[in-house]
């Protein structure tokens, strides 16, 4: 059977970091990608990031996506790169099975650092299936890496920052965002974000969701209506928006499966986007050997998936035996990237989150 | 509220604003940067230390507005596209704002667009002064707008249709817009006469045959005139353009 030290499922900005931590110790690494290309979500990415130059900030999330890249060639002798693999299965022995091109495959790691993101959450209405009813992450996929414009104009469910970013991208490509709604009386996302929306003249409607989507063959209009502040829609305040596009962005839940599998212990923190893996100060979850980062380990910005993903793979190798003198250093330095992303108001939302998992 | 609406209060921008007398000192940043959120790009890039060093990078932006030059490096490096800067003393009517704008087609400079405010109504005409879209800009070009003065702390975005109608062209054969005429008018230019001398509408091939009318309708809407009070223009020979050859070649058959 094939084996690796380190196999890191995944290739999106935490797996990447990881990757490279982790082969900067001197570990063998196999990532495993279920797309064709690595970069996960970052090669949608074509704003500007936010943290610090330590992040990346200012700078778009394709070009992260290309740094990373550079960065990993500089270890190629000590990575292998799977890509169009999909892992199936984690078993108990640590086993994992891939799928790799319609064939079927297995691997022997030493350790698993598990970095599947997320996927979207959907929404419940009548017609919700109607071809022109998407995720926010389908329509970035169309626009940002095919370049097709996914309709003419645009409702927008969800003002986080995705909804709002997706929409703004949107406008970019000359499409028609008609609104933003969003359940919450508040917007979630960045307020510059939300105020770059704003003075293109789109509303943002808050307290406000989608209740009905009409059309025969595909998406034709929708009936968007009023919320209380206990979410219940108010009757008489339902209105049509004519619109053959309807994306949802409503949030995201971390993709775990495979965690399950291994056994982990899981806790339900809706802080952080659903079931999530309990996990130490090196982000290994309650299974020796399984490391976790970035979305899976709850949802979060990017900036802090690429530092978590590092600090997993600083701390997979040293538990390898593969320790530098300067492991300490940069693992403080990890820690204090990380406090000081998540130590703003934003972030309150996720210390809560991460309070009830820490092991 | 911003939270809930996205566009800041007045109370909210009465902390960012610079005061009056800075602002008729020369050009200088306005950060309308309101949330704690993990970012400081702009302090990295400002290279005065007018913003100040961040203790916690969730800290909103402080900037020493009297210590800022206006050099507009921190425009395009900010993620949320929230800073502008805003300069007074552009010329005695209008002010110059700059603003990040990642869209495509740029406005080209001298073009008239329409000035919107934060929540995206039209509030005035801007014209396109100058757009800088440098590598290091690294695609968020920065769009300088001349608009009324007291609009400065108004524009934080444009829209390139016609609203206005200042992109129209009045004068075919030079090229007159309907913007450049108004801007013109203002000025204090209110004869069909001194229209063409400064901008040359009329003395084309056609000879102010498309304009002359457009011109002077212009002028009575823009100065309250009505039409028969209006001065009008001089009309001299030739009535349409003639080859100097023609004429020096003397009368046929002389």
């Amino acid at each position: 059977m094939r084996t690796t030290e380190i196999a890191i499922i995944g290739g999106g900005p935490a797996g990447l970091r990881a990757a490279i931590s982790a082969a900067s110790m001197g570990a063998k690494v196999t990532i495993i990608e279920r797309n064709e290309n690595l970069g996960g979500q970052l090669v949608k990415q074509t704003h500007m990031f936010f943290g610090s130059q330590k992040q990346y900030a200012s700078t778009r999330g394709i070009d992260i996506a290309e740094i990373l890249l550079k960065d990993l060639d500089k270890y190629k002798d000590r990575i292998e790169i799977m890509t169009n693999a999909t892992v199936l299965s984690i078993f108990e022995d640590g086993v994992i099975s891939i799928e790799q091109d319609d064939k079927y495959l297995k691997i022997k790691p030493q350790s698993v650092i598990v970095t599947t993101g997320a996927s979207e959450k959907f929404l419940a209405f009548p017609n919700n299936d109607l071809p022109g009813i998407y995720g926010a992450g389908a329509v970035q996929t169309l626009m940002n890496v095919h370049g097709v414009a996914p309709g003419r104009s645009v409702v927008m469910v969800g003002a986080g920052n995705i909804g709002l970013i997706v929409s703004y991208q949107l406008m970019q490509a000359g499409i028609e965002v008609k609104a933003i709604l969003d359940a919450s009386p508040r917007i979630g996302g960045y307020l510059v974000h939300a105020s770059k929306i704003r003075r293109m003249g789109i509303p943002i409607l808050t307290s406000h969701t989608v209740k009905y989507a009409h059309g025969t063959d595909k998406l034709q209009k929708v009936t968007i209506c009023q919320l209380d502040e206990k979410f219940q829609q108010i009757p008489g305040t339902e209105r049509d928006i004519e619109t053959d596009v309807l994306c949802i962005s409503v949030g995201l839940s971390p993709l775990t499966e495979l965690l399950w599998q291994a056994g982990c212990n899981m806790k339900y923190i809706p802080e952080l986007g659903g079931h999530v893996p309990v996990r130490d100060k090196d982000l290994q979850t309650s299974i020796k050997g399984v490391y976790v980062a970035g979305d899976v380990a709850g949802v979060e910005e990017a900036s802090s998936a690429m530092v978590e993903g590092r600090l997993a793979g600083l701390c997979a190798a040293k538990a390898l035996g593969h320790a530098t003198a300067d492991f300490e250093e940069l693992h403080n330095d990890c820690i204090e990237q990380l406090n000081s992303l998540r130590s703003g108001h934003v972030g309150e939302k996720i210390r809560k989150g991460l309070e009830q998992v820490a092991m | 509220m911003l939270e809930k609406t996205g566009v800041a209060t007045e109370q909210d921008l009465a902390r960012v604003t610079p005061s009056k007398e800075r602002r008729a000192k020369g050009p200088v940043a306005v950060i309308e940067c309101f949330q704690r959120i993990p970012c400081n790009p702009c302090q990295t890039a400002c290279k005065t230390g007018a913003i100040k060093e961040f203790k916690d990078i969730n800290d909103t932006p402080e900037i020493d507005h009297d210590a800022c030059t206006g050099c507009g490096l921190c425009v395009s490096s900010c993620p949320g596209l929230s800073i502008v800067v805003v300069d007074e003393t552009y010329s005695e009517e209008e002010a110059l704002v700059k603003i990040p704008y990642e869209f495509l087609p740029l406005p080209e400079a001298g073009s008239f667009v329409t000035g919107l405010d934060r929540e995206g109504k039209p509030v005035c005409r801007a014209k396109v002064v100058k757009v800088l879209n440098t590598k290091s800009m690294d695609r968020t070009p920065v769009v300088s707008l001349a608009v009324p003065k007291d609009m400065s702390m108004t524009v934080r975005f444009i829209k390139l249709n016609d609203y206005f109608s200042d992109n129209t062209i009045v004068c075919r054969c030079e090229e007159l817009t309907m913007g450049e005429l108004r801007e013109l008018i203002r000025k204090g230019y209110n004869t069909v006469d001194e229209i063409k001398r400064i901008s040359r509408a009329g003395m084309g091939p056609c000879q102010g045959r498309t304009c002359r009318q457009l011109i002077m309708q212009e002028i009575a809407a823009a100065t309250g005139t009505k039409m028969a009070d209006l001065t009008v223009s001089t009309y001299r020979p030739p009535v349409k353009p003639v080859k100097l050859g023609t004429i020096a070649g003397g009368e046929h058959g002389e």
